[in-house]
């Protein structure tokens, strides 16, 4: 019963976090000085598609942790086979 | 038979999308991500429509093919560092080099880890692998 409660309690907050974010205005932007930067100098990257050019060229650092998160991930699904395959054969 | 008529027919138009999603990317939308997950889905394909012995010599290394991908991409941003002074920088600046040679490696990356989780479940039941 109590638990119960504390759901109904976590949804109303969820759902009042939700309305405040749904009643912001889009005219107040947050101050961005970082996308001036990237469209002026877009040029050095030779790339003519935005988001290419952020994600290989001015966060090519970021991009790695991620295709490193995805090894890591994948190294562990062809662990767990051979593992699974080994334990069958026995 | 109708199911493995249309795949093989399919199969190679799919690869074709993905070669170009992959290797067009610094121009249009798209990228080696999205290329990689379209080369594997040629793929997985004929995975499902011929069988997994159709596939085999892939299927045996596709582990490899997962590690030099992700090894590449570092060797990518050491010879930056080495070029250009800081990691990851343009190899040649002012050209698209970068942006195409980290595509091509992220492709072959995608392409070898999607392939790899295909095979590796598809092979958990098979007594072959």
């Amino acid at each position: 019963m109590r638990k119960d409660l504390l759901t109904l309690l976590l949804i109303f907050m969820i759902a009042a976090l939700l309305l405040q974010g749904l009643q912001l205005s889009y005219e107040d932007k947050a101050d961005s000085e970082i996308d001036d930067y990237y469209k002026e100098h877009q040029s050095r990257t030779g790339s003519d598609n935005l988001v290419e050019a952020i994600l290989l060229d001015f966060r090519a650092y970021d991009t790695f942790g991620e295709v490193m998160v995805l090894y890591v991930a994948i190294a562990g699904v062809i662990i767990l086979g051979k593992t699974l395959k080994r334990r069958d054969d026995r | 038979m109708i199911v493995k008529t249309a795949g093989r027919a399919l199969a190679p138009f799919i690869l074709l999308s993905g070669v170009y999603v992959a290797s067009f990317g610094f121009l249009s939308p798209g990228g080696g991500f999205q290329g990689g997950i379209l080369l594997a889905s040629g793929v997985i394909l004929i995975l499902v429509t011929h069988g997994r012995k159709e596939v085999h010599r892939l299927a045996e290394n596709i582990d490899w093919f997962e590690t030099f991908g992700a090894f590449s991409f570092l060797v990518v941003g050491l010879a930056g560092l080495v070029l250009g002074g800081y990691f990851f920088s343009n190899l040649i600046p002012n050209t698209p080099l970068m942006c195409i040679i980290l595509d091509m490696v992220i492709a072959l990356k995608v392409f070898a880890g999607t392939v790899a989780v295909f095979v590796y479940f598809f092979g958990l039941g098979v007594n072959e692998c």
